[in-house]
């Protein structure tokens, strides 16, 4: 049952091949290029859409730190577009990966805090040590601040995956509770089957929410630094 | 968990790079927001030379009534 239950989140390759490259970078065949003055109306929604998260997630930010406007969008489309396309039935999730969001993490937070400790060296050390603590409290704070600055990037790591993979877990173990119990009692199955659609819409929140909590987090860490 | 199992992080990793720092900013980097179009004003960028601002004759050889 383990091994079923699991076998969704491996990473695919096809006869020693990694095909998990293409599915990895098929999300971006889904933003076309804009071209024209005046586009199609997928890359013109697109267009939009970007332009309306851009306009909420950079209203808070220095101008040192809207240099990393595009970063944030590109960011927020990724994380999005391979959650929502990770609903469909057999697909694989590149987000439940550890391992990829270990990798989008540590850089992102790692940037942000190396440009804070270059251009404000004493701001960011000033984090380590909150405003009017008690003398006899400061080396256990000092120490408490520092665990909490290096969990920033294992936490957002490891909530997107596990939201993500948990999500897809329970979808799935869901969804085989109800065809077994088609046999057995199908009103229950109906049951089980109307709770599925409900944990399906929640998942469509989830993969947007999580898209956004991330972004807005690395976003929050740029703001402390810049 | 098959998500420990780090045979597969590097290429894993990799794609991921290649593609959120690479094509996807490149596909985003294209989406330009111009500002609706409105009339120029007409505000002339040459400012006229101390000699221009007072209309004055001026002599040269060539220019005088040929006798």
């Amino acid at each position: 049952m383990n091994e079923n239950l699991f076998s969704s989140f491996i990473t695919p390759t096809m006869m020693g091949l990694p095909i998990v490259i293409l599915i990895i970078m098929f999300p971006t065949l889904l933003f076309p290029t804009p071209t024209r003055l005046i586009n199609n109306r997928l890359v013109s929604a697109q267009q939009w859409l970007a332009q309306l998260i851009l306009k909420q997630m950079m209203m808070m930010h220095s101008p040192k730190g809207r240099t990393w406007a595009l970063m944030l969008i590109s960011l927020i489309m990724f994380i999005g577009s391979t959650n929502l396309l990770g609903l469909l039935p057999h697909s694989f999730t590149p987000t439940t990966q550890l391992s990829m969001n270990l990798g989008m993490a540590i850089p992102l937070w790692a940037g942000a805090v190396i440009t804070g400790f270059r251009y404000k060296t004493k701001a960011s050390l000033a984090h380590f040590l909150p405003q009017g603590t008690p003398v006899p409290l400061i080396p256990m704070l000092v120490i408490i601040e520092t665990i909490s600055l290096f969990i920033q990037p294992m936490a957002l790591a490891v909530r997107l995956t596990a939201n993500i993979t948990a999500g897809h877990l329970l979808m799935h173990l869901i969804g085989s509770a109800a065809l077994a119990l088609i046999s057995i009692s199908p009103t229950t199955a109906l049951i089980t089957f109307i709770i599925l659609i409900l944990l399906t819409i929640l998942e469509f929140a989830v993969a947007l929410i999580q898209a956004y909590v991330f972004t807005l987090l690395v976003s929050l860490y740029l703001h402390d630094n810049t | 968990m098959p998500q420990l199992d780090t045979s597969t992080w590097l290429v894993t990793i990799i794609a991921m790079i290649l593609t959120l720092f690479i094509l996807i900013q490149l596909k985003f980097h294209k989406y330009s927001y111009p500002l609706s179009p409105a009339p120029k004003t007409f505000k002339s960028t040459s400012f006229p030379t101390p000699w221009e601002t007072k209309w004055t004759k001026f002599y040269s050889p060539l220019l005088l009534p040929q006798q």
